[in-house]
């Protein structure tokens, strides 16, 4: 029986031990699942590899049945570390956290890493990262078959005009089944725009109302799927009032915003994030 | 047939179990081993255990540990310190690593913990509020955050946050351990360490 697998992941959660070992989950295309790395917090080793978002290529050792994989060797992809800056640090976890939800351990589908990598990748060079958050959450939960209705009345089938979004029916509905949370023209196209919309045409929208849209993310999500405790830091990095700062400051070792690379290309990249 | 243990030692592995880092088998071989030892010595490990618990506090200047009954930690009402420098961590063991290198001669500040969205930890889970009131006369504030990538979000959000004071912030250095062989160092310390390289 092969006990030995070398495959890629994106570190997406951490836990470090007292003991100095350093439990991480890992989402890649053959699922999510999570390992040990032993004393992977000490200094040396593979303590800067197995970072958060970090996209690595494992081996590791499992032996049937045992929950934990052990890491036996972790070589780095790619790091990110403009997203640790605090205009990206809230959203990029966010993403994580939702990926993992909608994730389980013999999850096969590739397509949320190929979108989580991407997402990342996106939020760590695009110069609005807010939106891109919007744009990969709305997609990541369309990758797991999640995604509303947003071509027509989700009641009715009727083609327009959409005015609501019903979170429990699980799309936007019009005006004569007008129910959930009311949407102005102009919202629920960018609605469509963030769900099913291209990609590159998302990423030049405007979108003006973002709290509104954060809105209709979360109680989406909550519904669908669970309650994500990034949520509210994410508001928090949305709201330029708020404690948590945004904007410029895309952390150590950032290149300046290129529009050109990241998430506007039209179709998620996998590989390294 | 299966035997269970007793409840009074069922009750010892789930607690010790509770610990972090003790698993299933190291609780019940943890449990095992206090069963075995002399009742004084279990007795002094549990009036260890209450003692901390009970006779511990944060220092509510730094949020260092201290003794109940004191005013401030030991760092904190030591008169020789240098108190237009402060330095930022995430636990009191990191404090004490860096008392143990003997380069800092300053205050500090514990911040018990990093900031973590998905864990649920924002900056009104941990101490950062406390550090505003203590900015005046301070010369330079060190982020002595962790170098991992919560560690590095913390370090960025008080930095954005100090700006307006005008202290000068810095942020510890990140490079290779000393004695390590560079072919040995992983490739973000590596590079970290190129792109922060100093002139000698």
């Amino acid at each position: 029986m092969k006990r030995y697998t070398v495959t890629d992941g994106v570190v997406i959660k951490r836990h470090p031990l007292p003991s100095g070992d350093l439990v991480v989950t890992l989402l890649g295309r053959l699922g999510k699942w999570r390992a040990v790395a032993r004393k992977g917090t000490l200094p040396g080793g593979n303590v800067g590899r197995l970072s958060l978002f970090h996209d690595v290529t494992v081996q590791f050792y499992r032996r049937k049945d045992e929950d934990l994989a052990l890491l036996t060797q972790v070589q780095l992809n790619g790091a990110l570390p403009a997203l640790s800056g605090t205009g990206t640090y809230s959203y990029a976890h966010l993403l994580c956290e939702l990926a993992d939800a909608l994730t389980v351990d013999v999850h096969l589908e590739a397509r949320v890493y190929d979108y989580l990598t991407s997402g990342l990748r996106g939020l760590a060079s695009h110069h609005d990262p807010e939106l891109v958050a919007l744009l990969y959450a709305w997609r990541l939960l369309g990758v797991a078959g999640l995604a509303p209705r947003v071509g027509a009345c989700v009641a009715c089938g009727a083609p327009g005009p959409l005015v609501a979004l019903d979170v429990t029916a699980g799309g936007l509905t019009c005006d004569r089944d007008r129910s959930g949370l009311p949407l102005t023209a102009p919202e629920a196209e960018e609605v469509r725009l963030l769900v099913s919309g291209g990609m590159a045409e998302a990423l030049a929208a405007a979108m003006p109302g973002r709290e509104r849209h954060w809105q209709l993310l979360e109680a989406y999500v909550t519904y669908h799927v669970q309650e994500l405790r990034s949520f509210a830091a994410a508001r928090r990095a949305a709201d330029p009032a708020g404690a948590h700062p945004t904007g410029a400051d895309q952390g150590a070792g950032s290149a300046e915003p290129d529009a050109r690379t990241g998430a506007d290309a039209s179709a998620p990249r996998a590989g390294a994030a | 047939m299966s035997v269970r243990f007793p409840s009074a030692l069922l009750t010892l592995i789930r607690e010790l179990g509770r610990l972090p880092g003790i698993g299933p088998k190291s609780a019940q071989r943890l449990a095992f081993y206090l069963f075995n030892r002399p009742e004084e010595e279990v007795r002094d490990l549990a009036e260890a255990l209450i003692g901390a618990k009970t006779g511990l506090a944060r220092c509510p200047v730094c949020f260092n540990v201290m003794s109940v009954g004191q005013e401030c930690c030991a760092v904190c009402s030591d008169p020789r310190r240098d108190r237009g420098l402060l330095c930022v961590v995430e636990q009191p063991a990191d404090l004490l690593a860096i008392e143990r290198s003997g380069e800092f001669a300053g205050l500090y500040h514990v911040l018990h913990g990093a900031l973590s969205p998905m864990n649920g930890v924002g900056p009104e889970q941990l101490t950062i509020d406390a550090l505003g009131p203590r900015l005046a006369g301070l010369r330079e504030v060190v982020l002595a955050t962790s170098t991992t990538v919560e560690g590095e979000a913390t370090a960025h959000y008080i930095a954005r946050l100090l700006a307006p004071a005008g202290v000068s912030v810095s942020r510890i250095a990140y490079g290779l351990p000393v004695g390590g062989d560079l072919e040995y160092a992983d490739e973000v310390t590596l590079g970290r360490a190129i792109s922060n390289r100093r002139p000698v």
